[in-house]
């Protein structure tokens, strides 16, 4: 009988489990799953924050974002950085990583340092930085002029490819030493002896990249895609900061739309809107992320 | 050991930090709760500028301070950027929980029927204050005057200015006498001129800041609005406006830089425009080269079929929030500084460069002087004078949407798209913005 009242070693192991879960959940669910419920039921609304009126019909804002003709630029802005910059910086960062896990390389300690240290500046400011640099009459156009290859200065961000163009140089500039760091990590992980396996069986430096590396490192190769999609879809401070969304709206981001759309332009805050939108990006990012998990898949 | 050492700092840093936002939220005396003013004497106020609004709003404090009420205090809460302001209290008045906003806010004209429509429950109306709005410019009073009711007393004075170098017009053989009631055809002329002449542009215009067709349509006494609604592609004004400044901008009369900063750092204090058109608060601007003192001087606004021209931009009033725990006195003060007291105005030029709209201010001495950096011309009094002849044009909450719009088609039109139909999609977006 005094059996049955004491609980069993495992119902005790499973109590405490949930007692340890709890805090952690309760927490979660009020700062992360209520807000995102609450922000839903915006997404269905019109009007002045203060006095927030349903829509008619419900979906409106989600019918209307799609006829937005600058929401839908702001969603091409946002995929040509993505299919630009995304690749190219991956790329550049997995050869530096193998360039700097070379174990007969001196100052690898220096190199490492300096291709990460741009991920320690503020986004804020290398924003800045990147508008001081190109700037009509700045350093990039000092340089170009004074060697010759161009006639007069350019005005790189007032015009629409240029700055594009920048955006995507200074995102490669700013992440490119971030997702190097994960390529290291995981070449670390890869041991000595595979290569060196490879190389009694005569394979060359192309061959062992492609058979041996980029297989071993499949798993970091994902996450860091995923990183950098979710990164780039949410690109904010850049376009704030380095072109204000310009020439003519034609560098504005998502994120920086929906943020006008809050509090940005001149007052006019329709949160109701930009819930929405908001909601729009996060289907996108849930779609890309599972398309991502499914292709990287590597269980049969 | 050292593990439990580090575990016991982190789990002690947790505590505390917990305790701390548990205080800040319950307890309003601990600082950062209430932004009201805490005894009977003392006024809270946001402002946002240390060089131009927050020098005038200490002056009104000395003011009320030595000819009312000895015991006085005007605490300043300096924030960043006019938009902070705005920040503020549209999440306020979206939580519904005005307690973080001061007595006294310093509002954006351009912005105040906005938020007085979208956030009634953020002001008090000012009622039966003791204040003749008669001596103040029906022009700025007709923004914060909604339905009759008069929610802010104005404290600056947004009338536009056209400041020209008068050496460089001379080096282009011209004088500020040619620009002055001048049409914009006789302008684009001189200023392709001094273009060709001596390589500066006689108009500036950040090309995401789209004032001056703004300004140029109020000159015209004609609103980017017609009853309502927006009055862009009809609008024969606007567009032939539209049209002038693609033009200029093609001659090289008009400098489009690409920001605000551009604008005052390189443009006008990089010495790269021989003109400044925009609200008179431009004036510290300028003045920052002291090498070209004594070579400005400013006029009207030339217009599109000739005569002076008026116009006005920015500028903010002074509002009172339904945080402020003593309305009495906050209203005292309004209308015995910036509602009523010459003094109030004549130290807030002296110490910020902020303009008047109330009358009797101009006519002071001090109002009356020649400035030096504007070649001894008596400005102030020129720019209150000129204050007057503005007209009143159809305002709507959608003003700086409105701007945006027309801004983004003028880019577009620079680079090749055709005016008309990027005006279309100016109007298009303004309406689907409005909901129309």
């Amino acid at each position: 009988m005094k059996q049955k009242k004491k609980m069993s070693l495992l119902a005790k192991q499973s109590v405490a489990g949930w007692v340890f879960l709890t805090p952690a959940t309760i927490l979660i669910a009020v700062m992360a799953f209520w807000p995102m419920i609450q922000a839903f039921i915006m997404s269905l609304q019109t009007g002045s924050s203060a006095n927030l009126q349903w829509n008619d019909p419900i979906f409106n804002n989600y019918t209307r974002m799609f006829a937005d003709k600058v929401f839908l630029r702001s969603v091409g802005n946002t995929f040509l950085y993505l299919i630009i910059q995304v690749p190219i910086m991956l790329i550049l960062a997995i050869l530096l990583a193998q360039l700097l896990n070379n174990q007969h390389l001196k100052f690898k300690g220096f190199f490492r340092t300096c291709v990460f240290l741009p991920c320690a500046t503020a986004l804020v400011s290398y924003s800045l930085i990147f508008k001081s640099l190109f700037a009509t009459d700045g350093l990039v156009n000092a340089v170009l002029v004074n060697l010759g290859i161009f006639e007069e200065n350019y005005n790189f961000l007032g015009h629409s490819a240029s700055a594009k163009a920048i955006i995507i140089i200074a995102l490669i500039w700013r992440w490119t030493g971030y997702n190097m760091v994960f390529y290291l990590a995981g070449l670390q992980n890869i041991e000595y002896s595979v290569y060196e396996a490879a190389k009694i069986d005569g394979a060359n430096g192309w061959n062992t990249f492609w058979r041996i590396t980029v297989p071993l490192l499949k798993p970091t190769i994902i996450m860091t895609f995923i990183m950098s999609i979710n990164g780039t879809l949410q690109l904010f401070d850049e376009s704030v900061n380095l072109t204000n969304g310009g020439p003519a709206n034609s560098t504005i981001t998502m994120s920086h739309y929906i943020f006008n759309n809050s509090f940005g332009q001149g007052g006019v805050s329709n949160f109701g809107y930009a819930t929405a939108m908001c909601f729009f990006v996060f289907i996108i990012v849930a779609i890309l992320a599972f398309i991502n998990m499914k292709v990287g898949d590597t269980r049969d | 050991m050292k593990r439990r050492v580090l575990a016991a700092l982190m789990a002690g840093a947790m505590a505390l930090s917990l305790a701390a936002c548990g205080s800040g939220g319950g307890d309003k005396s601990s600082g950062g709760g209430s932004a009201s003013g805490g005894d009977d004497n003392t006024l809270t106020v946001f402002a946002w500028d240390p060089a131009f609004n927050i020098p005038a709003l200490e002056a009104a404090a000395a003011d009320y301070k030595e000819n009312v009420n000895p015991d006085f205090n005007l605490e300043i809460l300096e924030q960043a950027a006019s938009a902070d302001v705005e920040t503020a209290v549209t999440t306020a008045a979206s939580a519904g929980d005005f307690s973080n906003l001061p007595d006294l806010v310093l509002f954006q004209d351009h912005y105040i029927q906005r938020y007085v429509a979208d956030y009634p429950d953020t002001w008090t109306p000012l009622g039966d204050i003791d204040i003749n709005w008669d001596d103040f410019s029906a022009e700025k009073l007709d923004y914060s005057t909604i339905d009759g009711e008069h929610y802010g007393v104005p404290v600056d004075n947004g009338t536009v200015i056209c400041a020209y170098r008068t050496d460089i017009l001379e080096q282009a053989g011209y004088t500020i006498d040619d620009l002055t009631g001048c049409t914009w055809d006789e302008f684009m002329k001189i200023g392709k001129d001094v273009h060709d002449k001596t390589g500066k542009a006689l108009l500036c215009m950040n090309s995401d800041g789209n004032d001056l067709p703004y300004m140029m349509l109020q000159a015209e006494g004609v609103s980017q609005f017609k009853d309502g609604k927006p009055y862009i592609t009809e609008n024969e004004t606007l567009v032939e406006i539209v049209e002038k400044l693609v033009q200029m901008a093609k001659d090289g009369t008009l400098l489009m830089p690409n920001s605000w900063s551009d604008y005052t750092d390189k443009a006008i204090q990089g010495d790269q425009v021989a003109g400044v058109m925009n609200g008179n608060w431009i004036i510290p601007t300028i003045e920052k080269v002291e090498a070209n003192s004594g070579k400005w001087e400013i006029t009207s606004m030339p217009t599109l079929s000739g005569g002076e021209g008026y116009a006005s931009n920015g500028g903010s009033s002074l509002y009172i929030t339904s945080n402020c725990q003593n309305v009495d006195l906050a209203k005292d003060f309004l209308a015995k500084t910036f509602g009523g007291s010459t003094t109030t105005y004549d130290n807030a030029l002296r110490d910020g460069g902020v303009i008047a709209t109330y009358a009797p201010a101009g006519e002071t001495e001090v109002y009356q002087e020649g400035v030096e950096f504007f070649n001894d011309q008596p400005i102030y009094a020129d720019i209150v004078e000129m204050g007057t002849h503005v007209q009143i044009v159809e305002q709507s909450d959608y003003h700086y949407s409105a701007r945006n719009y027309v801004g983004t088609a003028i880019v577009n039109i620079i680079n090749g798209a055709d005016t008309m139909e990027a005006l279309q999609e100016a109007e298009d977006q303004l309406n689907f913005e409005m909901g129309n």
